[in-house]
């Protein structure tokens, strides 16, 4: 009980200070002044196996000194709206904080004024879905400055699709197959024991 | 007819004080002597094992969701599902308990249900999400046999407590499942399981679990203080009764389905809140997955001594007030539990929403508590119909209130809770129209009438056909049992230790 109210305690405070520390920032404060692209082989891609190769950049065509402020680049895999359907947990907020677009890490590296590019494996916990990439470029103290991404601003172009991993296993179908027929045998043997015992006191 | 107590050298001893159908009318909890206390201890971890299953989900949901791509329409579905399989496994285990008794009926159920939870480790899609969910929830029936059972192994005046405490201990699994079952996951992860296929390997322990258990109870449990159905049913002891009489006067009894409704906002509502509460918790608050099922858990694990607390009140209001009692208790505390639901859906922080909702918790399940307090009177011929009836009535309470407020994106869950509150405080009220003629009812006192005793009452559930072969014989002892029910005022005047049943042809 009492490490319980500590805990408690402590996500409150935690709560308290994440919230004062910190400026709400707006996504639609935010500039497009990066220009992104994502390159992958096919447009079904499998979790676990393809990649896809990201490109980051900052938009000649803004004046220079508009990445005076850039410390750290910090690419991430977003799901398209159509994915995000009677989906809350996936919901866009304008807040970034609450937003939940974005919600697996490609790479973060710090800002090069050059073009930079990475390769990205896709990761075996990456679910079914949609996804567009979105770079996001934070100053020294971690909060975003300016975005970029490889899709319009409606989010309905240059999409990928992205097919999880199952998650089973040959063996876990075995097992399952074999512990139920157990109990059900188990339940059937009981019966049939009774039955006997019963048998036998009528004797 | 002369019924006697102290039948010394034929009676068996018993490690409890018993009364004369051998039902304890003591309850210790820290004592697991045969067949009473055995018989409680193998109620309530069984039962415990069959919430932990049917609640395994809903704190992994964040991990399945993704893995089986499901919407929040799928999720609100399977959750409705999981709650809808028992509504008619809980009638059709009251009459198998009725019937067969409760030991079988109770561990036959969880070992043709466990073969379900080991297949959610295969489930691959939203259908097959569902279908393990629904099936899965089956389980729940076993609540009524540990209240049948209860009701068979203890007497009158610690009936409340002894249903209270099996009834949650058990109901405890909905909220140990939501610790468990985020650890369990964590250690198969960290050993290097993937995500999606960890949570898969998780749902093994509560179906091992489960299986266990079951064994457990065919092989040290027993039906009733004297033996089981079936040996008692060859010597005689125990009449076979028949299921279309037991059923029909389970279901004309109109109090069952006052009892039924207002179950469903009490138990309901504790089953509505085990399936949202942990993904409330996380959307709403951002918090990691372990934290928000640590806060949903405390809302189940509040069970260990929020029911039993409400079957204790529900006894010490009925030793004092009598049945009148029982019932005002039950409707104060389950209408302050639909005000702090209210409370729960308008508080906007963290700690404010913890708080209240472990207060709510504890008058909600206290409610349940209450509740069967009152159920072992309603009916001794259909005690398990009656309460098959009560518990379905609580799972169609928990699929209605996530039919009509949780299901798909249509009310926020915050707006869901409030709008649950005041449904829980709309149907407490048809409570006001319990009315026993021996005992009154809420506004009612007893009637005055010659033919208003407890034997008349107990006795109307018999034909004189059947009276005159004497199947009633139990009902008799029950009835003179029960007198207690009247209050201490009353009970205080000397009654007559041999009721003979008036106009008796």
């Amino acid at each position: 009980m009492a490490a319980r109210a500590l805990l408690l305690g402590f996500i409150l405070v935690f709560a308290c200070f994440s919230d004062t520390c910190f400026a709400i920032i707006y996504f639609s404060s935010l500039q497009r002044t990066l220009v992104v692209t994502a390159s992958h082989p096919q447009r079904l891609l499998k979790a676990g196996e393809d990649k896809i190769t990201v490109t980051w950049g900052l938009n000649q065509s803004f004046p220079a000194g508009t990445d005076s402020a850039y410390k750290t680049i910090k690419v991430q895999l977003c799901y398209a709206p159509i994915s995000q359907v009677d989906r809350a947990w996936r919901k866009t907020h304008d807040s970034l904080s609450k937003d939940k677009t974005c919600q697996f890490k490609i790479v973060k590296t710090p800002y090069t004024t050059t073009n930079h590019t990475s390769e990205w494996t896709i990761e075996r916990d990456v679910p079914t879905a949609t996804y567009f990439v979105r770079a996001y470029a934070l100053d020294a103290q971690d909060q975003q400055v300016a975005y970029g991404q490889n899709t319009d601003a409606k989010k309905t172009t240059n999409l990928f699709e992205i097919q999880a991993i199952t998650g089973r296993h040959v063996s876990l179908d075995i097992a399952s197959v074999c512990f139920s027929a157990f109990s059900v045998v188990a339940l059937m043997g009981f019966f049939f024991a009774e039955k006997r015992k019963g048998g036998k006191a009528q004797q | 007819m002369e019924i006697s107590s102290n039948g010394a050298e034929t009676q068996p001893k018993f490690a409890l004080p018993v009364d004369s159908e051998h039902k304890a009318t003591e309850f210790r909890l820290f004592s697991a002597a045969a067949p009473h206390m055995r018989a409680f201890h193998l109620s309530w971890v069984s039962f415990f094992a069959c919430f932990v299953s049917t609640f395994a989900a809903p704190p992994l949901l964040p991990i399945i969701r993704d893995n089986l791509n499901l919407t929040a329409t799928d999720i609100g579905n399977a959750g409705i599902a999981s709650v809808s399989g028992a509504v008619f496994a809980r009638l059709a285990m009251g009459t198998a308990c009725d019937l067969f008794g409760p030991r079988l009926a109770s561990a036959s159920l969880i070992l043709l249900t466990a073969p379900v939870v080991f297949f959610t480790s295969i489930a691959s899609s939203p259908v097959s999400f569902l279908l393990v969910r629904f099936f899965t929830g089956f389980s729940l029936a076993t609540f009524v046999s540990t209240q049948f059972w209860m009701s068979s192994m203890f007497s009158a005046p610690v009936v409340g407590t002894a249903n209270g405490v099996a009834g949650g201990w058990g109901n405890l699994g909905g909220g140990a499942t939501q610790l468990i079952m985020p650890l369990v996951f964590g250690l198969i992860r960290d050993i290097g399981a993937v995500k999606f296929t960890a949570w898969r390997i998780a749902f093994f322990i509560p179906a091992l679990f489960q299986t266990l258990s079951a064994f457990a109870v065919l092989l040290f449990g027993q039906d009733l203080p004297d033996g089981n159905y079936k040996r008692l049913q060859k010597s005689g002891d125990k009449q076979k009764d028949k299921f279309s009489r037991v059923f029909y006067h389970g279901i004309t009894n109109y109090r069952g389905w006052i009892l039924a409704l207002t179950y469903g906002y009490c138990f309901g509502v504790e089953l509505t809140i085990d399936n949202i509460i942990a993904e409330y918790f996380y959307d709403r608050f951002n918090l990691k997955l372990h934290t928000a099922g640590i806060i949903a858990a405390s809302f189940g694990l509040a069970n260990i001594i929020s029911r039993p607390g409400g079957g204790i009140l529900s006894d010490a209001m009925g030793k004092r007030f009598g049945m009148r009692g029982r019932l005002w208790t039950l409707w104060t505390v389950q209408t302050l539990g639909g005000v702090f639901c209210i409370i729960l859906g308008q508080v906007n922080s963290l700690s404010a929403s913890v708080a209240v909702m472990i207060i709510f918790s504890f008058f909600v399940q206290a409610a349940c508590g209450l509740t069967f307090g009152v159920v072992p009177f309603v009916s001794r011929r259909s005690l398990g119909v009656i309460s098959g009836m009560t518990g379905g009535g609580g799972n169609v309470g928990a699929v209605v209130t996530q039919l009509i407020f949780f299901k798909g994106s249509r009310y926020s869950k915050e707006t869901g809770i409030t709008l649950m509150g005041i449904m829980i405080i709309c149907c407490s009220l048809p409570l006001f129209l319990i009315y026993f003629p021996q005992w009154g009812g809420m506004f009612c006192g007893p009637s005055s009438a010659k033919t208003a005793t407890e034997e008349d009452y107990y006795m109307s559930e018999w034909s004189s056909n059947e009276k005159d072969k004497g199947l009633h014989e139990a009902s008799l002892k029950f009835a003179d049992n029960s007198r207690r029910e009247r209050g201490r005022s009353v009970h205080s005047q000397t009654l007559p230790s041999n009721a003979t049943p008036p106009a008796d042809v």
